[in-house]
């Protein structure tokens, strides 16, 4: 190597640190001006710096852009929030002078969302609609074990289930009619998850399925710059301490929806007996028109283990229906021997189903169930 | 942010498993810059990388097990391969968010030229200064947590996005103490009329005893819980109140709640809640409450509130309206398929029908698909939609039609109105098909029973469906062919603008033109129709004349027209070649000898 290639070679190595260095420096700054902790903001990497603030900058243009009448309402809400705020601090905490309202707003705006987020029991997600996860709540480590800095601005395909992406990408297609009207969405979906039974969160290669029910709408913002993307409340599903009250009852059935098992308020609210239910469908045991809901329920929780049915109607005894809805989970077997542990289990389904009606149209007999014996 | 290594350390290449390959952060970025040669290092295992967690676009990556020893090799082995196509993929990667990046920023938009890495930083970190100014101090430099969005801005999107309401009641006297504003979106009564309320004032009666039982637990012995993981429910007869009552209990339910129509006016008294008749008209809509138990100090939320309830209980809760409104009597469900959506080849030839059209004309898709829809038009009808279908194949515009009626498989009619919009392949400037948004205009009370009595009907008068060439259902065969003949004027008029100009010469055949009128009454035998097949083979005439357009403006009339009884000319819309058309029509040119003996075809030779 000459000495004149070697000078050539030092000076083009001292450009390109010199242009790392200044790049550095950007990204620095960049991050530096990102709404996080420090402690998250010592761990984020180029790209992640990047993916945060186009996060940032889309969820500020998707709260600021108009949306017919969103530059009103924003104002409205902005102001009203401040005093239903107010309200709840007065409610709660007592009032405080003047000089500490300020922080003090700080800090109870930080716990109310918390709340609304822990009574929410799910976190909140902002979908594009090509699936970039806009957003998320800070709240969605507790169900995915990911961090939002580690997963806002990622692809929700690459963490979805395979088997759900058809229906997600159903779901995240914002038709023309929609930018007026926000459609509703409601779905189940599987999701990866990294924590461990023992709460821990760990490697992403390890990861469970977490199923998750998600409702929300669409959102549209045309000027400045169309945006269109979906809020999302994503939650799992437990069916545990849950307080059942007079309205509800549970049932058990086998894989193809045939009872096993109902408790006593079934009777009190349908008229049917446990002995007569044990064996038959559950299709048989509603509204015709309600069949596709069913097997919606069903597929969902065939494929993803959980599910929440909408409402549907039941018909009761001696003729008329009551609408319900059905929160239901594929658990094992406990009915089953135990003495064959290790051994597959066999599956059943729990359905927790609440009574959202009275008894409408007491006249009207659908199905020879309904006859009453005499 | 990793600190810069010392100048001259070696690079290290590949980020794989270890360091993920984007988890090398600032190291690969140099190598990217185009300096220095590759070294052979072995990067250090980062445990808090995200990129390494996240890699999932690394292809090796997935074909790796999951075992630490097989990460080893795989990292070996990964320098021996091109890592030039990992940091490409890196690189690519980087590129791609800053495209997105300069996409987001306006300053970055009317450039010239795309513009390089750093400004594309340099400004984002411009514009995010911009942003700052604007928005709140939420997150300024407030000693809180600071989060990507401001609160009140997270809390509001997540009302929106839950559709739904906070509301926190009082568990002694169900007292709405806190309600959201979203409330007003949902139920229609404004938070003034509503704070302060009771909250059974709102609930349907007879889910009061439901509510009560949530917002005060005591009043219940039993316990019901269910054990998620045996499916059983847990019951305690030991009053467990404190508990339940205490902080953190769980509660979910559903009831339903009143909402007026309009607005809160001040007018319509009536409709709050407070004031409610006894007689009570108003809806309700079926609500999803979710929410825990909190103590908070009575002092402020009761001035009645006593010394012996030191601590009261309220429950905070989020109410979301069920997707599909209240429920209400049959007769207001909406009842899904009255609207659906058909597509059809230029000719009119159904090549796509909407599933939920079964509900409304009775034929399931497959059944239908390939037919005419013409064959299905009431025949009334049929002039009006044919000159509709002529007008959609020539404009780019939809097309409305006016309401007429469409044959159910049962026989009996619906009547629907369309919306026509002819698609046209933009390479061959062509049409390809036509889509018609049909939309039920109106099918009588209870129309499950009309298509019941329709079948009924049907079967009892036995109409065949099998159609055939000498009775009256012919109107299968013949309406078909004038979906045929308007797409033929079409594919003519094409020829006309692609061929040379010489065709315009006077066809042998323009003659017949004029006589299509006599030809077909005295063949048919309905009064109401007239031209009948022989006008639409005429028509097919002039799909070889060069007179075509001003053939069209005269039959116009006779197309829509068919004989429906008896004649025996097959349907045109079997072919496809000009050939066997033209032998049809010699054919018929033949027959035209012997116009006053109707039916009398047996000798004529059918090219098919």
């Amino acid at each position: 190597m000459t000495t004149d290639k070697e000078k050539r070679r030092a000076i083009s190595r001292e450009a390109a640190r010199r242009r790392r260095r200044v790049e550095s420096e950007v990204f620095e700054d960049l991050s530096r001006l990102l709404p996080l902790q420090q402690s998250v903001r010592d761990h984020l990497d180029k790209p992640s710096v990047i993916r945060l603030t186009l996060s940032y900058i889309r969820m500020h243009t998707l709260l600021t852009g108009k949306t017919g009448t969103k530059a009103e309402a924003s104002h409205k809400v902005k102001c009203g929030q401040v005093t239903d705020g107010q309200m709840i601090r007065h409610e709660f905490n007592g009032g405080y002078g003047e000089e500490e309202e300020k922080e003090r707003y700080d800090a109870d705006a930080s716990e109310e969302t918390n709340m609304y987020l822990r009574i929410l029991e799910g976190f909140l997600m902002v979908l594009s609609t090509e699936g970039d996860m806009i957003y998320l709540s800070e709240n969605v480590s507790k169900y995915m074990g990911l961090t939002q800095a580690e997963l806002m601005g990622h692809n929700i395909f690459e963490f979805s289930h395979p088997c759900d992406h058809e229906e997600l990408r159903n779901n995240l297609r914002v038709t023309a009619e929609e930018v007026w009207s926000g459609e509703k969405r409601d779905f189940v979906m599987r999701i990866k998850s990294t924590l461990t039974h023992k709460g821990r969160s760990a490697n992403l290669k390890s990861a469970t399925w977490k199923v998750l029910h998600c409702q929300g709408r669409s959102k549209v913002c045309v000027a400045p710059s169309s945006v269109s993307c979906l809020l999302l409340t994503c939650q799992p599903l437990p069916l545990s301490h849950t307080l059942l009250s007079t309205q509800t009852f549970t049932s058990q059935h086998s894989m193809d929806m045939r009872f096993t098992y109902c408790d006593q308020r079934m009777t009190l609210l349908l008229g049917y007996s446990t002995e007569e239910l044990l064996g038959r469908s559950i299709y048989d045991l509603c509204h015709t028109r309600d069949t596709n809901c069913l097997t919606k329920n069903h597929f969902n929780l065939c494929f993803k283990s959980q599910s929440v049915s909408g409402r549907y109607r039941m018909l009761v005894r001696g003729g008329g229906y009551v609408w319900v809805e059905s929160h239901s989970a594929v658990i094992p077997n406990a009915h089953s021997s135990k003495s064959r542990p290790g051994a597959n289990q066999p599956l059943c389904i729990l359905c927790v189903t609440y009574v959202l009606s009275g008894v409408e149209e007491p006249s009207l007999q659908l199905s020879l169930d309904q006859t009453v014996h005499i | 942010m990793r600190p810069q290594p010392p100048p001259g350390t070696p690079v290290p290449v590949c980020g794989m498993s270890a360091g993920g390959c984007d988890g090398a952060a600032d190291w690969p970025a140099d190598v990217s810059d185009g300096s220095s040669l590759p070294a052979v290092e072995l990067p250090r295992k980062r445990k808090g990388d995200m990129e390494e967690r996240l890699s999932m676009d690394c292809k090796m990556e997935d074909d790796l097990s999951r075992s630490e020893e097989e990460d080893q090799q795989v990292k070996i082995k990964c320098f021996r391969e091109p890592h030039r196509q990992i940091e490409k993929r890196r690189r690519d990667k980087m590129n791609n968010l800053i495209d997105e990046l300069s996409a987001m920023i306006p300053a970055c938009q009317p450039m010239a030229q795309k513009p390089d890495k750093l400004t594309v930083l340099r400004k984002a970190v411009q514009h995010l200064k911009a942003l700052k100014v604007g928005t709140s101090s939420a997150f300024a430099d407030s000693t809180n947590k600071p989060s990507i969005l401001p609160q009140d801005d997270l809390r509001q999107l997540l009302l929106r996005a839950a559709d739904g309401f906070m509301l926190v009641v009082s568990c002694d006297r169900a007292k709405i103490l806190f309600i959201s504003e979203s409330v007003s979106k949902i139920l229609n009564f404004s938070l003034l009329e509503l704070t302060g309320q009771s909250l059974f004032d709102l609930i349907h009666p007879k889910d009061i005893n439901k509510v009560k039982e949530q917002l005060s637990s005591w009043e219940y012995p039993q316990e019901h819980m269910i054990d998620a993981a045996t499916g059983l429910q847990v019951q305690t007869d030991a009053p467990i109140k404190p508990t339940h009552l205490s902080s953190g209990a769980w509660r979910s339910f559903f009831c339903r709640m009143k909402h007026s129509r309009v607005a809160g006016k001040q007018e319509e008294k009536h409709q709050l809640p407070c004031t409610a008749k006894k007689k009570d008209t108003s809806r309700y809509c079926t609500l999803h409450c979710t929410g825990y138990m909190r103590s908070c100090p009575s002092s402020q939320l009761d001035s009645e509130g006593d010394a012996e309830t030191p601590s009261l209980s309220c429950l905070v809760m989020l109410c979301r309206p069920l997707p599909h409104g209240s429920p209400q009597s049959p007769k207001h469900i909406n009842a899904k398929p009255s609207a659906f959506v058909t597509r059809c080849a230029i000719d009119g030839k159904f090549t796509f029908v909407e599933q939920q059209a079964t509900t409304v004309i009775g034929y399931l898709p497959q059944e239908v698909l390939g037919t005419s829809c013409y064959e299905y038009f009431h025949q009334d009808d049929l002039q009006h939609l044919a000159e509709k279908h002529r007008q959609v194949l020539r404009s780019k515009e939809k097309i409305e039609t006016q309401c007429y009626k469409f044959k159910t498989k049962y026989g009996s009619y619906v009547s629907l109105q369309s919306q026509w919009f002819s698609f046209t392949n933009p390479w061959t400037k062509e049409v390809e098909f036509i889509v018609s948004s049909n939309r039920v205009m109106s099918r009588g009370p209870g129309h499950i029973k009309d298509e019941e009595a329709g079948r009924l009907k049907a079967m009892q008068e036995e109409i065949p469906i099998i159609p055939s060439l000498s009775n009256g259902v012919g109107t299968m065969i013949y309406a078909g062919s004038i979906g045929t003949q308007i797409a033929n004027e079409l594919i003519d008029s094409y020829s006309r603008v692609n061929s040379s100009p010489s065709s315009g010469a006077s066809s042998p055949f323009g003659s017949t033109n004029e006589k299509c009128p006599l030809v077909s009454p005295p063949i048919s035998t309905s009064a109401s129709s007239g031209g009948g097949a022989a006008s639409s083979s005429s028509q097919s005439d002039s799909r070889t004349a060069a007179g075509a357009s001003s053939a069209t403006a005269d039959s116009s009339g006779q197309v829509s027209q068919l004989d429906l009884d008896g004649m025996v000319v097959p349907a045109l819309s079997s072919f496809s070649s000009d050939e066997a058309a033209m032998a049809v029509i010699m054919s018929l040119l033949e027959t035209e000898v012997n116009v006053g003996q109707p039916g009398d075809y047996e000798d004529l030779h059918w090219p098919f």
